[in-house]
């Protein structure tokens, strides 16, 4: 019998029992009514069940324990890079608590400095008597002389004279800020009752910081006077008037002694101005001369009323140049 | 004295395996592991290849239990393991089929050429308890089968050889019912040209 593709898959259905009963009605129809059918339909049974006398094979005795073996190598080349992502876990979760324990200390280091200098003893009666834990401004005997301090290129030399009804507070508040802000320092001899006098010189840095610890009790003297000399002719000082810490601080921060000089006039006039016009608000003098020294000056404003609260920007101070100034404490 | 085999259902099993129970698993891999290595062997050839896929296999199903939804039954769920891991396993080596068999000569007048011609007769049934007791016919047999295409050939193992019906077959290869009755179907007629081919 030629083989038929349809008449083969049906015949494959029924011998399989997958034929519907009305399909496998009609194969039967078919077998006992065509010996062709027939035929094929033994052949075919007769084939299959070649491979159904195929022995079944029986998997090896130790598959369970191969399958265990397996699945421990497995565990173990799982574990191996787990433990290394927990060895790594550990390592940065170290590290984290290193730093986090480095920033802490370094964060109670600076807690306890200014917790020290808020409630460090505070020299009484002048720098000379402070207490043993604070490092007293060395004073020169009176009458003793006293080398010049020299002023590098760049820097200033110049006075600020406070006057003050509270001299020996004063005085101590200044000697301990002086103190604070790593300044070198020197009495000035002749030292009477009522005055004191430093003679301070440093980095216009540490300078600025001074005058930035002064800035707080400002306010409480009754009156203050920058004066600057100037380089070529240090008897002509630029005078600044009812200077402020912040006019102070400026002048202080320009990186050269031109400058500085400049700075002082452009406030000295500025103040001027606005002691003799009362309640007109000066503007600033880098408008009145445009092209000037002081349009680099980087000052507050002297406003019409109210304190002037504004921050000074200071440019970045040559750490080379020194500014030597007087501080002169007036009793009133 | 006589051991009780106690029957538990698939699906039990399956339940305990899932939340932990190794012994149900155990139970599981002994109930099925001479079934899945049966059917590898048959389609790689191999006995050393079938024991390592059938150990694979049930890796995988130790793996993967937890995942086991039960969409279909575990029975079908673990052969469609065994067999797409054996039809992986036979694409990548060449292992299977190296030749063919149209030339093989069979001795018409021997006893493995007797039982063939009784095989092709048209007239009358064939013992398959003598044909199992022929070693040279169950060789030819299972080169026969290794000779089929693999997807056939896989059919007609879980066919012929495992028991399956179309419909397990179908959800083991993921496939049509019509898919696998037609594979099946060229699957033996190609057996039969082979058989005669022999004996020409």
């Amino acid at each position: 019998m030629k083989p038929n593709p349809n008449l083969d898959e049906l015949l494959s259905s029924f011998m399989d029992g997958e034929l519907s009963p009305r399909q496998r009605t009609e194969v039967q129809r078919l077998a006992a009514h065509d010996p062709q059918v027939a035929r094929r339909l033994q052949q075919l049974q007769n084939c299959r069940s070649l491979f159904c006398a195929l022995p079944a094979a029986k998997a090896p005795g130790d598959l369970l324990d191969q399958i265990k073996s397996s699945l421990e190598r497995q565990s173990l080349l799982q574990e191996t890079p787990l433990i290394g992502r927990r060895s790594l876990g550990a390592w940065q979760l170290a590290f984290r608590r290193f730093v986090s324990a480095a920033a802490a200390l370094v964060l109670m280091g600076v807690l306890g400095a200014v917790i020290y200098q808020i409630v460090s003893p505070v020299p009484q009666g002048g720098a000379g008597s402070g207490a043993d834990t604070a490092r007293p401004v060395e004073r020169e005997p009176a009458g003793a002389g006293t080398p010049a301090l020299t002023v590098a290129d760049g820097g200033f030399t110049g006075q600020l004279e406070l006057r003050t009804a509270r001299l020996v507070q004063a005085d101590t508040f200044v000697a301990r800020a002086i103190e604070n802000s790593g300044l070198s320092v020197r009495t000035e001899p002749g030292l009477v009752e009522s005055q004191r006098v430093y003679r301070i010189a440093g980095s216009r840095a540490s300078v600025n910081r001074f005058v930035a610890s002064l800035s707080g009790v400002w306010n409480n003297f009754d009156g203050a006077v920058l004066r600057v000399d100037r380089p070529d002719s240090p008897e002509a000082s630029v005078v600044v008037e009812a200077v402020t810490p912040e006019q102070a601080y400026a002048i202080v921060a320009q990186n050269s002694t031109e400058a500085s000089v400049a700075a002082a006039t452009g406030y000295a006039v500025a103040n001027h101005l606005e002691k003799n016009m009362p309640g007109h608000e000066i503007r600033p003098l880098n408008q009145y001369q445009p092209g000037s020294l002081l349009a680099a000056i980087n000052k507050p404003m002297p406003k019409e009323t109210g304190p002037d609260t504004s921050v000074p920007t200071a440019p970045s101070p040559e750490p080379e140049a020194k500014v030597s100034l007087t501080i002169v404490l007036r009793n009133l | 004295m006589r051991t009780a085999s106690i029957n538990i259902d698939d699906s039990v099993l399956v339940q305990q395996s899932q939340a932990g129970d190794t012994a149900s698993m155990e139970r599981l891999i002994l109930k099925y592991q001479h079934r899945i290595y049966n059917v590898i062997l048959k389609m790689c050839g191999n006995a050393d290849d079938a024991a390592e896929l059938a150990q694979e296999t049930f890796v995988k199903v130790i793996e993967s239990i937890e995942k086991f939804k039960g969409r279909s039954s575990f029975y079908t769920w673990l052969f469609r393991i065994a067999v797409n891991l054996t039809l992986n396993h036979c694409q990548r080596s060449a292992r299977t089929a190296t030749r063919s068999l149209d030339a093989e000569e069979v001795d018409p007048a021997g006893e493995t050429g007797q039982l063939l011609k009784d095989l092709l007769s048209d007239d009358r049934a064939v013992d398959p308890a003598v044909l199992a007791q022929s070693h040279e016919l169950c060789d030819l047999a299972k080169r026969l089968l290794l000779e089929l295409e693999e997807p056939q050939r896989a059919v007609v193992v879980l066919r012929d050889i495992e028991g399956m019906d179309y419909a397990q077959i179908a959800d083991v290869l993921n496939i049509e019912l019509g898919t696998v009755r037609s594979r099946l179907s060229r699957a033996r007629s190609h057996l039969r040209e082979t058989l005669e081919t022999m004996l020409k």
